[in-house]
Protein backbone atom coordinates (compact mmCIF):
# COMPACT_ATOMS: atom_id res chain seq x y z
CA UNK A 1 0.00 0.00 0.00
CA UNK A 2 1.13 3.40 -0.90
CA UNK A 3 1.79 6.42 1.34
CA UNK A 4 -1.26 8.11 -0.82
CA UNK A 5 -3.42 4.99 -0.11
CA UNK A 6 -2.80 5.05 3.70
CA UNK A 7 -5.66 5.69 5.79
CA UNK A 8 -6.27 9.01 7.53
CA UNK A 9 -4.80 8.93 11.25
CA UNK A 10 -7.38 8.64 14.08
CA UNK A 11 -4.85 11.24 16.27
CA UNK A 12 -2.25 13.79 16.17
CA UNK A 13 -2.13 17.43 15.31
CA UNK A 14 0.13 16.90 12.20
CA UNK A 15 0.97 14.11 10.49
CA UNK A 16 2.83 13.03 7.73
CA UNK A 17 3.60 10.19 5.67
CA UNK A 18 6.61 9.78 3.48
CA UNK A 19 6.13 13.25 2.48
CA UNK A 20 8.54 14.37 -0.61
CA UNK A 21 8.62 17.69 -3.06
CA UNK A 22 10.46 17.02 -6.08
CA UNK A 23 11.00 19.96 -8.66
CA UNK A 24 12.44 19.71 -12.08
CA UNK A 25 15.90 18.67 -12.78
CA UNK A 26 15.45 16.28 -10.37
CA UNK A 27 16.12 18.41 -6.79
CA UNK A 28 14.26 17.01 -3.83
CA UNK A 29 13.64 19.81 -0.88
CA UNK A 30 11.83 17.42 1.26
CA UNK A 31 12.55 13.30 0.37
CA UNK A 32 10.04 10.74 2.41
CA UNK A 33 9.46 12.59 5.91
CA UNK A 34 7.29 11.15 8.37
CA UNK A 35 5.98 13.43 11.30
CA UNK A 36 3.83 12.86 14.26
CA UNK A 37 2.96 15.67 16.40
CA UNK A 38 0.55 15.31 19.41
CA UNK A 39 -2.22 17.95 20.01
CA UNK A 40 -0.63 20.33 22.46
CA UNK A 41 2.72 19.99 21.65
CA UNK A 42 5.73 22.44 20.64
CA UNK A 43 7.98 20.37 17.58
CA UNK A 44 10.88 22.32 17.34
CA UNK A 45 11.99 21.53 12.93
CA UNK A 46 15.68 22.14 13.11
CA UNK A 47 17.84 22.55 10.12
CA UNK A 48 20.20 24.99 8.18
CA UNK A 49 19.45 27.17 5.41
CA UNK A 50 18.35 24.57 2.19
CA UNK A 51 17.47 21.94 4.24
CA UNK A 52 13.59 21.42 3.45
CA UNK A 53 12.39 23.17 6.51
CA UNK A 54 10.32 26.36 4.98
CA UNK A 55 9.19 23.51 2.05
CA UNK A 56 7.67 21.46 4.57
CA UNK A 57 5.76 24.18 5.85
CA UNK A 58 4.53 25.12 2.90
CA UNK A 59 3.08 21.99 2.12
CA UNK A 60 1.69 21.37 5.28
CA UNK A 61 0.22 25.02 5.43
CA UNK A 62 -1.30 24.18 2.13
CA UNK A 63 0.82 26.82 -0.32
CA UNK A 64 3.08 23.71 -2.12
CA UNK A 65 1.20 20.44 -3.13
CA UNK A 66 3.44 16.87 -1.92
CA UNK A 67 4.60 15.21 -5.20
CA UNK A 68 5.10 11.97 -2.91
CA UNK A 69 3.43 10.80 0.40
CA UNK A 70 0.62 12.70 2.29
CA UNK A 71 0.02 14.63 5.31
CA UNK A 72 -3.03 15.99 7.55
CA UNK A 73 -3.00 18.77 9.76
CA UNK A 74 -5.50 18.84 12.58
CA UNK A 75 -6.93 15.54 10.99
CA UNK A 76 -7.44 16.89 7.40
CA UNK A 77 -5.58 16.29 4.37
CA UNK A 78 -3.51 19.03 2.97
CA UNK A 79 -4.23 18.58 -0.64
CA UNK A 80 -7.66 17.05 -0.71
CA UNK A 81 -9.44 18.76 1.96
CA UNK A 82 -7.02 22.19 2.09
CA UNK A 83 -9.95 24.40 2.61
CA UNK A 84 -10.45 23.13 6.25
CA UNK A 85 -6.83 22.53 7.26
CA UNK A 86 -6.82 26.67 6.40
CA UNK A 87 -9.52 26.91 8.67
CA UNK A 88 -7.56 25.12 11.71
CA UNK A 89 -4.51 26.85 11.14
CA UNK A 90 -2.44 29.82 11.87
CA UNK A 91 0.49 31.10 10.01
CA UNK A 92 3.77 33.05 10.49
CA UNK A 93 5.66 32.65 7.27
CA UNK A 94 9.69 33.20 7.67
CA UNK A 95 9.47 36.65 5.98
CA UNK A 96 6.39 38.32 7.31
CA UNK A 97 4.62 39.29 4.16
CA UNK A 98 2.69 42.82 5.54
CA UNK A 99 1.69 45.52 3.47
CA UNK A 100 3.62 48.63 4.61
CA UNK A 101 0.60 51.08 3.48
CA UNK A 102 -1.49 49.36 5.39
CA UNK A 103 -1.55 49.51 9.75
CA UNK A 104 -1.52 47.13 11.91
CA UNK A 105 -5.21 47.71 13.19
CA UNK A 106 -6.31 47.32 9.24
CA UNK A 107 -4.50 44.25 8.76
CA UNK A 108 -6.17 42.61 11.78
CA UNK A 109 -9.60 43.25 10.78
CA UNK A 110 -8.85 42.18 6.81
CA UNK A 111 -7.23 38.74 8.05
CA UNK A 112 -10.32 38.80 10.33
CA UNK A 113 -12.45 39.15 7.40
CA UNK A 114 -11.05 36.61 5.82
CA UNK A 115 -11.34 34.30 8.42
CA UNK A 116 -15.06 34.59 8.88
CA UNK A 117 -15.13 36.82 11.48
CA UNK A 118 -17.97 39.31 12.09
CA UNK A 119 -16.75 43.26 11.89
CA UNK A 120 -17.87 43.47 15.50
CA UNK A 121 -16.17 40.28 16.17
CA UNK A 122 -13.07 41.35 14.49
CA UNK A 123 -13.03 44.71 15.78
CA UNK A 124 -13.18 42.70 19.69
CA UNK A 125 -10.04 40.48 18.89
CA UNK A 126 -8.16 43.07 16.90
CA UNK A 127 -8.38 45.12 20.69
CA UNK A 128 -7.26 41.37 22.32
CA UNK A 129 -4.56 40.58 20.12
CA UNK A 130 -2.99 44.42 19.64
CA UNK A 131 -2.90 43.96 23.72
CA UNK A 132 -1.35 40.76 24.11
CA UNK A 133 1.23 41.26 21.63
CA UNK A 134 1.80 44.59 22.72
CA UNK A 135 0.78 46.49 19.72
CA UNK A 136 -1.82 48.56 20.96
CA UNK A 137 0.44 52.12 20.92
CA UNK A 138 1.47 51.15 17.22
CA UNK A 139 -1.64 49.83 16.04
CA UNK A 140 -2.36 52.96 13.80
CA UNK A 141 0.77 53.16 12.13
CA UNK A 142 1.87 52.15 9.11
CA UNK A 143 3.53 48.78 9.19
CA UNK A 144 6.25 50.20 7.21
CA UNK A 145 7.05 52.15 9.66
CA UNK A 146 7.57 49.06 12.10
CA UNK A 147 10.78 47.54 13.59
CA UNK A 148 11.64 43.97 12.76
CA UNK A 149 10.38 42.88 16.12
CA UNK A 150 6.97 44.73 15.71
CA UNK A 151 6.35 43.41 12.36
CA UNK A 152 7.29 39.47 14.16
CA UNK A 153 4.99 40.31 16.56
CA UNK A 154 1.95 41.57 14.34
CA UNK A 155 2.64 38.15 12.06
CA UNK A 156 2.21 36.44 15.46
CA UNK A 157 -1.49 38.11 16.21
CA UNK A 158 -2.57 37.78 12.40
CA UNK A 159 -1.51 34.08 12.76
CA UNK A 160 -3.65 34.22 15.94
CA UNK A 161 -6.87 35.74 14.79
CA UNK A 162 -9.40 32.63 14.72
CA UNK A 163 -8.12 30.84 17.51
CA UNK A 164 -6.19 27.93 15.13
CA UNK A 165 -5.76 24.84 16.83
CA UNK A 166 -2.43 24.40 14.80
CA UNK A 167 0.10 27.44 14.70
CA UNK A 168 3.00 27.01 12.27
CA UNK A 169 5.82 29.29 13.14
CA UNK A 170 8.70 29.83 10.02
CA UNK A 171 11.96 30.62 11.45
CA UNK A 172 10.06 33.28 14.06
CA UNK A 173 13.16 34.86 15.73
CA UNK A 174 15.27 35.00 12.80
CA UNK A 175 17.11 38.78 12.83
CA UNK A 176 15.66 39.63 16.06
CA UNK A 177 17.26 41.24 19.04
CA UNK A 178 18.00 38.98 22.19
CA UNK A 179 15.14 41.01 24.02
CA UNK A 180 12.20 40.49 20.84
CA UNK A 181 12.99 37.19 20.98
CA UNK A 182 12.94 35.86 24.27
CA UNK A 183 9.44 38.25 24.43
CA UNK A 184 8.31 35.60 21.30
CA UNK A 185 9.27 33.10 23.15
CA UNK A 186 7.01 33.64 26.25
CA UNK A 187 4.25 33.86 24.19
CA UNK A 188 4.92 30.87 22.15
CA UNK A 189 4.95 29.46 25.47
CA UNK A 190 1.55 31.03 26.69
CA UNK A 191 -0.43 30.23 23.34
CA UNK A 192 0.93 26.78 24.36
CA UNK A 193 -0.23 26.76 28.01
CA UNK A 194 -4.01 27.54 26.38
CA UNK A 195 -3.92 24.45 24.16
CA UNK A 196 -2.28 25.22 20.85
CA UNK A 197 0.05 22.80 19.15
CA UNK A 198 3.11 24.95 17.60
CA UNK A 199 5.14 23.63 15.05
CA UNK A 200 8.05 25.52 15.10
CA UNK A 201 11.29 25.98 12.39
CA UNK A 202 14.29 27.28 13.41
CA UNK A 203 18.13 27.41 12.68
CA UNK A 204 19.15 27.86 16.62
CA UNK A 205 19.55 24.90 18.55
CA UNK A 206 19.17 27.25 21.42
CA UNK A 207 15.57 27.85 20.66
CA UNK A 208 14.57 24.50 20.03
CA UNK A 209 15.91 23.48 23.35
CA UNK A 210 13.91 26.63 25.09
CA UNK A 211 10.83 25.96 23.60
CA UNK A 212 10.22 22.46 22.46
CA UNK A 213 9.00 19.05 23.59
CA UNK A 214 10.51 17.73 20.70
CA UNK A 215 12.91 18.80 18.05
CA UNK A 216 13.21 16.71 14.72
CA UNK A 217 16.47 17.89 12.61
CA UNK A 218 16.18 17.91 8.83
CA UNK A 219 18.65 17.60 6.73
CA UNK A 220 18.83 17.52 2.94
CA UNK A 221 15.11 17.42 2.91
CA UNK A 222 15.26 14.21 4.89
CA UNK A 223 14.39 14.20 8.88
CA UNK A 224 17.94 12.36 10.36
CA UNK A 225 17.03 12.49 14.04
CA UNK A 226 13.94 13.28 16.03
CA UNK A 227 13.96 13.54 20.09
CA UNK A 228 14.00 15.41 23.23
CA UNK A 229 16.77 18.00 23.06
CA UNK A 230 18.36 16.56 25.63
CA UNK A 231 18.70 13.35 23.67
CA UNK A 232 19.70 14.94 20.47
CA UNK A 233 22.64 16.89 23.15
CA UNK A 234 23.35 13.44 24.12
CA UNK A 235 24.39 11.79 20.64
CA UNK A 236 27.30 14.79 20.96
CA UNK A 237 28.18 13.65 24.61
CA UNK A 238 28.42 16.09 27.61
CA UNK A 239 29.70 19.74 27.32
CA UNK A 240 33.58 20.42 26.99
CA UNK A 241 35.48 22.22 29.67
CA UNK A 242 38.34 24.25 28.23
CA UNK A 243 41.11 24.58 30.89
CA UNK A 244 43.92 27.47 30.50
CA UNK A 245 46.62 27.03 32.72
CA UNK A 246 48.56 30.48 34.07
CA UNK A 247 51.52 28.13 33.45
CA UNK A 248 51.19 26.68 29.93
CA UNK A 249 54.22 24.36 30.44
CA UNK A 250 52.42 22.16 33.16
CA UNK A 251 49.75 20.72 30.38
CA UNK A 252 51.74 17.60 30.31
CA UNK A 253 51.20 17.54 34.39
CA UNK A 254 47.59 18.95 33.88
CA UNK A 255 46.73 16.53 32.02
CA UNK A 256 47.95 13.49 34.06
CA UNK A 257 46.15 14.93 37.06
CA UNK A 258 43.08 15.00 35.78
CA UNK A 259 42.64 11.80 33.58
CA UNK A 260 40.42 10.36 36.18
CA UNK A 261 37.93 12.83 35.45
CA UNK A 262 37.38 12.21 31.82
CA UNK A 263 38.89 12.39 28.11
CA UNK A 264 41.75 15.42 28.56
CA UNK A 265 43.69 16.57 25.13
CA UNK A 266 45.53 19.57 24.38
CA UNK A 267 43.32 22.84 22.71
CA UNK A 268 45.09 24.15 19.64
CA UNK A 269 46.30 27.97 21.34
CA UNK A 270 47.23 26.68 24.57
CA UNK A 271 45.24 24.88 27.61
CA UNK A 272 43.48 21.98 27.83
CA UNK A 273 39.87 20.42 26.83
CA UNK A 274 38.53 18.17 29.31
CA UNK A 275 35.34 15.91 28.54
CA UNK A 276 33.94 14.76 31.68
CA UNK A 277 31.23 12.28 32.40
CA UNK A 278 29.13 14.70 34.73
CA UNK A 279 29.78 17.95 32.19
CA UNK A 280 29.46 21.08 33.71
CA UNK A 281 29.51 19.72 37.22
CA UNK A 282 32.57 18.41 36.74
CA UNK A 283 34.24 22.64 36.92
CA UNK A 284 34.60 22.30 40.94
CA UNK A 285 36.59 19.16 41.47
CA UNK A 286 38.85 19.79 38.38
CA UNK A 287 39.79 22.95 40.21
CA UNK A 288 40.13 21.33 43.12
CA UNK A 289 41.85 18.39 41.50
CA UNK A 290 44.43 21.26 39.74
CA UNK A 291 45.20 23.24 42.77
CA UNK A 292 46.16 19.61 44.73
CA UNK A 293 48.37 19.14 42.46
CA UNK A 294 49.90 22.83 42.61
CA UNK A 295 49.05 23.94 39.15
CA UNK A 296 47.09 27.44 38.54
CA UNK A 297 44.05 27.88 37.13
CA UNK A 298 43.92 30.96 35.05
CA UNK A 299 40.26 30.23 33.52
CA UNK A 300 37.69 27.10 32.98
CA UNK A 301 34.95 28.02 30.45
CA UNK A 302 32.03 25.27 29.29
CA UNK A 303 31.60 25.03 25.92
CA UNK A 304 27.98 24.12 25.29
CA UNK A 305 27.13 21.51 21.90
CA UNK A 306 26.34 23.94 19.04
CA UNK A 307 24.08 22.60 16.04
CA UNK A 308 27.07 21.84 14.35
CA UNK A 309 27.98 20.02 17.12
CA UNK A 310 24.78 17.94 16.96
CA UNK A 311 24.84 17.82 13.07
CA UNK A 312 28.18 16.75 12.81
CA UNK A 313 27.40 13.72 14.95
CA UNK A 314 24.20 12.60 12.74
CA UNK A 315 25.25 13.96 9.53
CA UNK A 316 28.56 13.55 9.31
CA UNK A 317 28.88 17.02 7.93
CA UNK A 318 28.59 20.68 9.46
CA UNK A 319 24.94 22.89 8.63
CA UNK A 320 27.51 25.75 7.76
CA UNK A 321 28.92 23.11 5.21
CA UNK A 322 25.36 22.44 4.20
CA UNK A 323 24.94 26.16 3.56
CA UNK A 324 28.18 26.64 1.46
CA UNK A 325 26.97 23.55 -0.75
CA UNK A 326 23.47 24.93 -2.34
CA UNK A 327 20.63 27.29 -2.03
CA UNK A 328 17.17 26.53 -0.68
CA UNK A 329 14.99 25.61 -3.28
CA UNK A 330 12.37 27.17 -4.79
CA UNK A 331 9.35 27.98 -2.13
CA UNK B 1 -17.89 29.41 2.33
CA UNK B 2 -20.93 30.47 1.90
CA UNK B 3 -22.58 33.36 -0.64
CA UNK B 4 -23.03 36.14 1.70
CA UNK B 5 -19.31 35.56 3.59
CA UNK B 6 -17.83 35.32 0.04
CA UNK B 7 -19.12 38.71 -0.89
CA UNK B 8 -18.03 40.11 2.85
CA UNK B 9 -14.30 38.67 1.81
CA UNK B 10 -14.42 39.84 -1.58
CA UNK B 11 -15.69 43.71 0.20
CA UNK B 12 -12.83 43.66 2.18
CA UNK B 13 -10.26 42.78 -0.39
CA UNK B 14 -11.60 45.53 -2.46
CA UNK B 15 -11.51 47.98 0.60
CA UNK B 16 -7.53 47.03 0.99
CA UNK B 17 -6.70 47.73 -2.72
CA UNK B 18 -8.71 51.10 -2.91
CA UNK B 19 -7.22 51.98 0.74
CA UNK B 20 -3.80 51.51 -0.41
CA UNK B 21 -3.91 52.68 -4.08
CA UNK B 22 -4.94 55.86 -2.90
CA UNK B 23 -1.83 55.92 -0.33
CA UNK B 24 0.47 55.51 -3.29
CA UNK B 25 0.92 58.51 -5.38
CA UNK B 26 2.75 56.49 -8.23
CA UNK B 27 -0.92 55.10 -8.90
CA UNK B 28 -2.97 58.07 -8.57
CA UNK B 29 -1.08 59.95 -10.64
CA UNK B 30 -1.41 57.92 -14.16
CA UNK B 31 -5.42 56.88 -12.67
CA UNK B 32 -6.14 60.94 -12.34
CA UNK B 33 -3.34 63.44 -13.11
CA UNK B 34 -2.65 61.70 -16.63
CA UNK B 35 -6.05 61.33 -18.33
CA UNK B 36 -6.96 64.82 -17.36
CA UNK B 37 -3.76 66.66 -18.50
CA UNK B 38 -4.39 64.02 -21.40
CA UNK B 39 -8.00 65.81 -21.98
CA UNK B 40 -6.41 69.46 -21.97
CA UNK B 41 -3.98 68.79 -24.70
CA UNK B 42 -6.53 67.32 -26.74
CA UNK B 43 -9.71 69.37 -25.87
CA UNK B 44 -7.40 72.00 -26.75
CA UNK B 45 -5.12 71.03 -29.69
CA UNK B 46 -7.52 69.51 -31.46
CA UNK B 47 -10.62 71.66 -31.52
CA UNK B 48 -10.47 72.43 -35.01
CA UNK B 49 -11.61 68.75 -35.77
CA UNK B 50 -15.10 70.06 -34.78
CA UNK B 51 -15.40 72.08 -38.12
CA UNK B 52 -15.12 68.69 -39.97
CA UNK B 53 -17.97 67.62 -42.02
CA UNK B 54 -18.87 64.48 -40.01
CA UNK B 55 -17.81 65.67 -36.88
CA UNK B 56 -21.14 65.17 -34.54
CA UNK B 57 -22.24 68.00 -32.71
CA UNK B 58 -22.04 67.41 -28.53
CA UNK B 59 -21.73 70.91 -27.88
CA UNK B 60 -18.11 72.08 -26.31
CA UNK B 61 -15.58 69.60 -27.92
CA UNK B 62 -14.22 68.95 -24.45
CA UNK B 63 -17.63 66.94 -23.96
CA UNK B 64 -17.34 65.15 -26.92
CA UNK B 65 -13.27 64.64 -26.01
CA UNK B 66 -14.19 63.70 -22.35
CA UNK B 67 -15.45 59.76 -23.38
CA UNK B 68 -12.11 59.16 -24.30
CA UNK B 69 -10.81 60.48 -20.99
CA UNK B 70 -12.83 57.97 -19.29
CA UNK B 71 -11.54 55.26 -21.16
CA UNK B 72 -7.70 56.17 -20.53
CA UNK B 73 -8.89 56.28 -16.48
CA UNK B 74 -10.72 53.09 -16.73
CA UNK B 75 -7.74 51.75 -18.71
CA UNK B 76 -4.93 52.58 -15.92
CA UNK B 77 -7.26 51.84 -13.29
CA UNK B 78 -7.09 48.28 -14.37
CA UNK B 79 -3.51 48.30 -15.29
CA UNK B 80 -2.61 49.39 -11.33
CA UNK B 81 -5.05 46.59 -10.31
CA UNK B 82 -2.98 44.03 -11.47
CA UNK B 83 0.47 45.62 -11.13
CA UNK B 84 -0.99 45.69 -7.28
CA UNK B 85 -1.34 41.83 -7.42
CA UNK B 86 2.09 41.44 -8.80
CA UNK B 87 3.17 43.37 -6.13
CA UNK B 88 1.74 40.96 -3.57
CA UNK B 89 2.88 38.16 -5.05
CA UNK B 90 6.58 38.99 -5.73
CA UNK B 91 6.43 40.84 -1.69
CA UNK B 92 4.95 37.34 -0.33
CA UNK B 93 1.36 39.15 0.79
CA UNK B 94 -0.21 36.94 -1.75
CA UNK B 95 1.05 33.45 0.42
CA UNK B 96 -1.36 35.39 3.30
CA UNK B 97 -4.08 35.96 1.73
CA UNK B 98 -4.09 32.16 0.19
CA UNK B 99 -3.43 30.67 3.39
CA UNK B 100 -6.87 32.00 4.67
CA UNK B 101 -9.66 30.00 3.57
CA UNK B 102 -11.04 31.79 0.98
CA UNK B 103 -12.43 30.88 -2.33
CA UNK B 104 -9.40 31.80 -4.68
CA UNK B 105 -11.41 33.58 -6.76
CA UNK B 106 -12.46 36.07 -4.02
CA UNK B 107 -8.34 37.41 -4.77
CA UNK B 108 -9.22 38.41 -8.29
CA UNK B 109 -12.91 39.29 -7.80
CA UNK B 110 -11.39 41.64 -4.37
CA UNK B 111 -9.34 43.24 -7.38
CA UNK B 112 -12.18 43.77 -10.04
CA UNK B 113 -14.19 45.21 -7.60
CA UNK B 114 -11.65 47.92 -6.43
CA UNK B 115 -10.77 48.83 -10.03
CA UNK B 116 -14.72 49.15 -10.48
CA UNK B 117 -14.94 51.19 -7.62
CA UNK B 118 -11.63 53.41 -8.80
CA UNK B 119 -13.30 53.55 -12.54
CA UNK B 120 -16.57 55.21 -10.90
CA UNK B 121 -14.74 57.72 -8.96
CA UNK B 122 -12.62 58.61 -11.92
CA UNK B 123 -15.93 58.92 -14.33
CA UNK B 124 -17.29 61.41 -11.53
CA UNK B 125 -14.10 63.64 -11.23
CA UNK B 126 -13.52 63.43 -15.27
CA UNK B 127 -17.22 64.41 -16.48
CA UNK B 128 -17.07 66.89 -13.33
CA UNK B 129 -14.01 68.68 -14.73
CA UNK B 130 -15.33 68.44 -18.33
CA UNK B 131 -18.46 70.23 -17.14
CA UNK B 132 -16.42 72.90 -15.23
CA UNK B 133 -14.89 73.67 -18.88
CA UNK B 134 -18.02 73.63 -20.71
CA UNK B 135 -19.39 70.30 -21.65
CA UNK B 136 -23.08 70.20 -20.85
CA UNK B 137 -24.54 66.64 -20.92
CA UNK B 138 -28.18 66.17 -22.90
CA UNK B 139 -28.10 62.80 -21.60
CA UNK B 140 -28.92 63.68 -18.13
CA UNK B 141 -28.12 62.45 -14.88
CA UNK B 142 -29.06 58.64 -16.15
CA UNK B 143 -26.59 59.03 -19.40
CA UNK B 144 -24.07 60.68 -16.91
CA UNK B 145 -25.16 57.20 -14.67
CA UNK B 146 -24.80 55.19 -18.03
CA UNK B 147 -21.18 56.59 -18.76
CA UNK B 148 -20.15 56.22 -15.53
CA UNK B 149 -20.78 52.34 -15.16
CA UNK B 150 -19.19 51.82 -18.56
CA UNK B 151 -16.11 53.68 -17.30
CA UNK B 152 -15.96 51.31 -14.16
CA UNK B 153 -16.83 48.00 -16.70
CA UNK B 154 -14.04 49.00 -18.83
CA UNK B 155 -11.95 49.42 -15.16
CA UNK B 156 -13.41 46.33 -14.34
CA UNK B 157 -11.97 44.21 -17.45
CA UNK B 158 -9.11 45.45 -18.01
CA UNK B 159 -8.21 44.61 -14.09
CA UNK B 160 -8.97 40.78 -14.55
CA UNK B 161 -6.87 40.42 -18.00
CA UNK B 162 -3.95 42.39 -15.76
CA UNK B 163 -4.59 40.03 -12.73
CA UNK B 164 -4.65 37.10 -15.43
CA UNK B 165 -0.82 38.27 -16.58
CA UNK B 166 0.41 39.04 -12.92
CA UNK B 167 -0.96 35.45 -12.12
CA UNK B 168 0.78 33.57 -14.49
CA UNK B 169 3.73 35.00 -14.73
CA UNK B 170 4.21 36.79 -10.92
CA UNK B 171 6.04 39.60 -12.78
CA UNK B 172 5.71 42.91 -11.38
CA UNK B 173 8.13 44.29 -14.10
CA UNK B 174 6.65 43.26 -16.53
CA UNK B 175 3.19 44.73 -15.69
CA UNK B 176 4.50 47.95 -15.15
CA UNK B 177 6.06 47.83 -18.79
CA UNK B 178 2.56 47.03 -19.79
CA UNK B 179 1.44 50.24 -19.54
CA UNK B 180 2.08 51.52 -23.69
CA UNK B 181 -0.35 49.09 -24.11
CA UNK B 182 -3.47 50.94 -22.78
CA UNK B 183 -2.78 53.85 -25.16
CA UNK B 184 -2.46 51.14 -28.17
CA UNK B 185 -6.10 50.22 -26.55
CA UNK B 186 -7.00 53.60 -26.88
CA UNK B 187 -6.51 54.85 -29.84
CA UNK B 188 -7.83 51.86 -32.41
CA UNK B 189 -10.56 52.38 -30.62
CA UNK B 190 -12.59 56.00 -31.98
CA UNK B 191 -11.53 57.03 -28.35
CA UNK B 192 -11.15 60.81 -29.13
CA UNK B 193 -12.53 60.94 -32.60
CA UNK B 194 -15.48 59.85 -34.69
CA UNK B 195 -14.95 56.56 -35.76
CA UNK B 196 -16.35 58.14 -39.32
CA UNK B 197 -13.10 60.23 -39.49
CA UNK B 198 -10.34 57.39 -39.07
CA UNK B 199 -8.74 56.66 -42.14
CA UNK B 200 -10.34 52.44 -43.39
CA UNK B 201 -7.26 50.88 -41.42
CA UNK B 202 -7.80 52.15 -37.95
CA UNK B 203 -11.54 52.19 -38.77
CA UNK B 204 -11.26 48.21 -39.44
CA UNK B 205 -9.37 47.48 -36.52
CA UNK B 206 -12.02 49.66 -34.50
CA UNK B 207 -14.52 46.99 -35.36
CA UNK B 208 -12.64 44.34 -33.93
CA UNK B 209 -11.81 46.11 -30.84
CA UNK B 210 -14.51 46.20 -27.80
CA UNK B 211 -13.55 49.12 -26.70
CA UNK B 212 -14.66 51.15 -29.50
CA UNK B 213 -18.08 50.18 -28.45
CA UNK B 214 -17.69 51.23 -24.28
CA UNK B 215 -16.38 54.72 -25.81
CA UNK B 216 -19.55 55.26 -28.35
CA UNK B 217 -22.03 54.23 -25.42
CA UNK B 218 -20.41 56.70 -23.18
CA UNK B 219 -21.00 59.41 -26.01
CA UNK B 220 -24.20 57.90 -26.55
CA UNK B 221 -25.55 58.15 -23.01
CA UNK B 222 -24.36 61.77 -22.16
CA UNK B 223 -25.86 62.89 -25.04
CA UNK B 224 -28.57 60.72 -25.57
CA UNK B 225 -27.96 60.45 -29.29
CA UNK B 226 -28.30 57.04 -30.71
CA UNK B 227 -26.61 58.36 -33.90
CA UNK B 228 -23.30 58.24 -31.66
CA UNK B 229 -23.19 55.14 -30.33
CA UNK B 230 -25.46 51.87 -28.76
CA UNK B 231 -25.11 52.46 -24.95
CA UNK B 232 -27.17 49.10 -24.24
CA UNK B 233 -23.94 47.30 -26.47
CA UNK B 234 -21.77 49.25 -24.37
CA UNK B 235 -22.76 47.55 -21.14
CA UNK B 236 -23.09 44.33 -23.07
CA UNK B 237 -19.47 44.29 -24.28
CA UNK B 238 -18.55 46.10 -21.05
CA UNK B 239 -20.04 43.33 -18.67
CA UNK B 240 -19.04 40.54 -21.33
CA UNK B 241 -15.38 41.80 -20.89
CA UNK B 242 -15.26 41.85 -16.97
CA UNK B 243 -17.05 38.28 -16.89
CA UNK B 244 -14.47 36.89 -19.65
CA UNK B 245 -10.91 38.40 -18.39
CA UNK B 246 -12.25 37.29 -14.46
CA UNK B 247 -12.71 34.28 -15.99
CA UNK B 248 -9.24 34.21 -17.48
CA UNK B 249 -7.76 35.43 -14.19
CA UNK B 250 -9.52 32.45 -11.90
CA UNK B 251 -7.77 30.22 -14.79
CA UNK B 252 -4.56 31.75 -14.72
CA UNK B 253 -5.24 31.41 -10.63
CA UNK B 254 -5.88 27.14 -10.99
CA UNK B 255 -2.74 27.42 -13.11
CA UNK B 256 -0.56 28.85 -10.93
CA UNK B 257 -1.51 27.10 -7.72
CA UNK B 258 -1.92 23.91 -9.43
CA UNK B 259 1.77 23.81 -10.45
CA UNK B 260 3.07 25.16 -7.54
Amino acid sequence: MSARDAEPPTDGAIVARALARSYPGGLRAVDGVDLHVDAGEIYGFLGPNGAGKSTTVRILTTLLRPTEGRAWVAGHDVVTQAGTVRRSIGVALQEAALDPLMTGTELLRLQGALHGLRRREAEVRTRELLERVELVDAAERRLGTYSGGMRRRLDLALALVHRPRVLFLDEPTTGLDPASRAALWREVRSLNDDGTTVFLTTQYLEEAEQLADRVGIIDRGKIVAEGTPDDLKSHVGEPALHVELVDPSRAGEARAALAAHGECSDRRGGGLVLRAANGARAIAPVIRTLDEAGIEVDAVEVETPTLDDVFLAVTGHTATEVEQDGAEAPA
Amino acid sequence: MGARVNGRVVAALAARAIRVQFRRAQFLIPAFMLPLVLLAVIASGTSAARGLPQFPDTGAYVGFVVGGTLMQGALLAGLTAGIALAGDIEGGFFDRLLTAPVQRVSIVLGRVAAACALGTVQGIVFLGVAFLFGARYSGGVAGVGVAITLGALTAGSLAGLACAIALRTGSLSLLQNLFPLTFVLLFTAPAFFPRELLNPTAEAIATYNPLAYIVEGIRAALFDDPGLGDSGLGLLVGAGLVLATTGLADLAMRRRLATQ
